[in-house]
């Protein structure tokens, strides 16, 4: 373990950590020391949120890595957030974060904290909405220290439709159809747009040129969506090291949470 | 903030260049050609580094000129294109590169189509519509974008580079001491009498 | 990406500096005969590589009377970018085409110092190659005909090139059979 402290990263940037974090010692020309290290370290991994007309889905894989290496293949990046205990009893939201895993834990239990204490001093449960803003502006109170992590808040908005809500470290938010965050976001993303979206299809002999119609997105049903999730989260493990081990879905629908796992490629 | 403009239209190409010979901030001189006209219907205007720009225009001017000397026929546009680039890129990758971007305007005396290419130091080759080098570029091409039309005549071309003129004297910092303007047709290369005495201002 | 006794090769035609877009008609693709060659990677290169190709293809078609293959002209390519070990040529080149003695589908891949990519599937190169393994490993699979090829080719080039600032503007979209190749130009986004 003391390895990963001592032994020099392999390259700025290149692979090998993604962050520059053995601790080092500058000595200046009087003699004085100055001790420093990084306080970031990127976790690996990726997340996806899809949402439905009555269901939102978060997925994310269980690989966590440092570097080349593997730290852990079962590092769960969905929490239930709000409930009763803690195993979340009831509870209606669900976090998905990837980057940092330590600082990714810690936004966890904070916002967990918020919406339980919420709960206790107004007797309600707390809004997708509400816990939506309420993330952005913890995420913002840290806006020179961020929390190193990509965001994706899923829950049923008051009309019980799928809610989805999309974060960048500082902040900064949006509610989305579908989202892929992490190491394979540039991988799925476009895969998402297409199958979720239906970007760049159109409907054939609709039109010539720019009268052609483009097909419209409708909200997909849950079998769908959990098949694509699956199929985006195959194609990532095939083209990027630091996704694999696990899949874990968390389908939020009326009747609560539900969490499914299967098992993605180790390799 | 050396300025190179060109675009073509229906039957003619345009090349501006601006007159201003800098050295630094200090304006040398204010009657600066940085045009060579290489053959009957091609023109090349050059911008980048003092001494490179010349050398290089006047290697390919005497080059083009030998090669219809030798085969006594003229280079087409696309055949002088593909031998500057050819030129640039050999030197790019010697010990002495040019520091040269150039705008090639032609006249195909074949099709009869009017021609464009854009090349920078690099020896990167587009033929283009209309085109620009330096900060002209920034300034001129959304311009360009918007008014251009691959059927305009002369008089609409003349008009879209006064825009183009203008926005530069607008925004640019340095006085570029107005354009020289070419324009090569099925007749060949002539110099338009640009009127440049005209002050714009900043709004 | 290969189908069922075809193979397709498509590219976008922006140019840029950085962001700045210089052209939005500079097509990536070369035909030497048979064989089909993409190029992403720094312009001059595109230009000079291409150039280099060919020169070198057109003498080895009068030397040997015949048409190159894609296998043989893969080897070549890996040679004369590897003869550029210590000051490569910044490209990264796709090949794809039919052997005309085995009747194959055959493409593959280059990094800049010509070490090949033997690939079955798909092979991907540019600014866009994250989002194009993404849309190509989720949208291909085994056996497909010439017509869905296109479909998928179509569909894995314009939604990765849409997720990406640099690339875009339009397509170029190359299927190739035995006794035919269709070239079709695609529209795409213009922003």
């Amino acid at each position: 373990m003391a390895s990963v402290f001592t032994a020099p990263p392999l390259a700025d940037n290149g692979p090998g950590y993604s962050f520059k974090q053995t601790p080092t010692t500058h000595i200046s020309a009087d003699g004085t020391r100055q001790h420093s290290f990084y306080p970031y370290t990127d976790n690996g991994g990726s997340t996806l949120g899809i949402s439905g007309a009555d269901f939102t889905i978060l997925a994310g894989d269980t690989r966590s890595t440092s570097g080349y290496n593997i730290n852990s293949r079962y590092v769960p990046k969905l929490f239930k957030i709000g409930g009763e205990g803690p195993e979340h009893t009831g509870s209606s939201i669900v976090l998905s974060v990837v980057g940092f895993a330590a600082d990714g834990d810690a936004l966890k239990e904070r916002l967990d904290t918020v919406v339980k204490m919420y709960k206790y001093q107004h007797g309600k449960n707390m809004s997708v909405a509400a816990c939506a803003q309420r993330l952005s502006h913890i995420l913002y109170n840290k806006r020179f220290f961020p929390y190193y992590v990509h965001a994706i808040l899923g829950g049923l908005d008051e009309e019980g439709k799928g809610a989805l809500y999309s974060y960048d470290p500082v902040g900064s938010y949006e509610r989305e159809q579908c989202r892929a965050a992490g190491a394979a976001a540039s991988l799925i993303m476009p895969f998402l747009d297409n199958q979720v979206n239906y970007k760049n299809q159109y409907i054939p002999a609709s039109g010539y040129g720019h009268d052609l119609q483009p097909r419209k997105a409708e909200l997909l049903p849950r079998n769908t969506v959990e098949e694509l999730v699956r199929d985006a989260f195959d194609s990532a493990v095939e083209r990027h090291i630091e996704v694999g081990d696990g899949l874990q879905m968390m389908i939020i629908t009326k009747d609560g949470i539900e969490e499914v796992y299967s098992p993605l490629k180790k390799d | 903030m050396e300025v190179l403009l060109g675009l073509t239209g229906k039957d003619f190409t345009l090349v501006a260049s601006s007159k201003a010979a800098m050295r630094g901030v200090t304006i040398l001189k204010a009657t600066d050609d940085k045009t060579r006209e290489l053959n009957k219907y091609n023109l090349m205007a050059f911008s980048g580094e003092a001494g490179d720009t010349v050398q290089f225009a006047e290697y390919v001017q005497a080059n083009v000129q030998l090669y219809s000397m030798r085969n006594n026929s003229e280079l087409g546009p696309a055949a002088v294109a593909s031998f500057v680039r050819g030129e640039l890129a050999k030197a790019l990758r010697s010990r002495s590169p040019y520091t040269v971007n150039l705008l090639l305007g032609g006249f195909d005396p074949i099709t009869q189509k009017p021609t464009l290419y854009w090349c920078d130091y690099l020896a990167s080759l587009a033929q283009l519509p209309y085109a620009a080098h330096g900060y002209a570029q920034y300034y001129c091409l959304s311009t360009l974008d918007k008014h251009h039309h691959p059927d305009i005549d002369l008089e609409k071309g003349l008009k879209i580079l006064r825009m183009c003129s203008d926005e530069l004297k607008r925004r640019l910092p340095i006085d570029f001491k107005g354009l020289a303007v070419k324009i090569i047709t099925k007749d060949g290369i002539r110099e338009e009498d640009w009127v440049d005495d005209k002050q714009v201002l900043p709004a | 990406m290969v189908g069922k006794d075809c193979v397709a090769i498509a590219c976008d035609l922006r140019l840029g500096l950085q962001a700045l877009t210089v052209s939005n008609n500079f097509p990536k693709i070369f035909s030497y005969g048979d064989v089909y060659l993409g190029l992403t990677g720094l312009a001059t290169d595109v230009s000079t590589v291409a150039d280099l190709f060919r020169y070198k293809v057109n003498m080895y078609r009068l030397r040997e009377e015949r048409q190159i293959s894609p296998q043989t002209m893969a080897n070549l390519v890996s040679s004369s970018l590897y003869e550029r070990r210590f000051g490569p040529y910044f490209v990264s080149p796709v090949i794809a085409g039919i052997n005309h003695t085995t009747g194959k589908p055959f493409i593959c891949g280059f990094d800049s110092i010509g070490c090949i990519d033997f690939a079955k599937d798909f092979i991907v190169s540019g600014t866009a190659s994250d989002q194009l393994f993404g849309t190509c490993e989720g949208l291909w699979e085994p056996d497909l005909g010439p017509e869905d090829l296109f479909e998928t080719v179509s569909q894995a080039l314009l939604n990765a090139v849409d997720r990406d600032a640099l690339s875009g503007w339009g397509a170029h979209v190359y299927i190739i059979e035995k006794d035919k190749v269709t070239k079709r130009l695609l529209k795409g986004r213009q922003d």
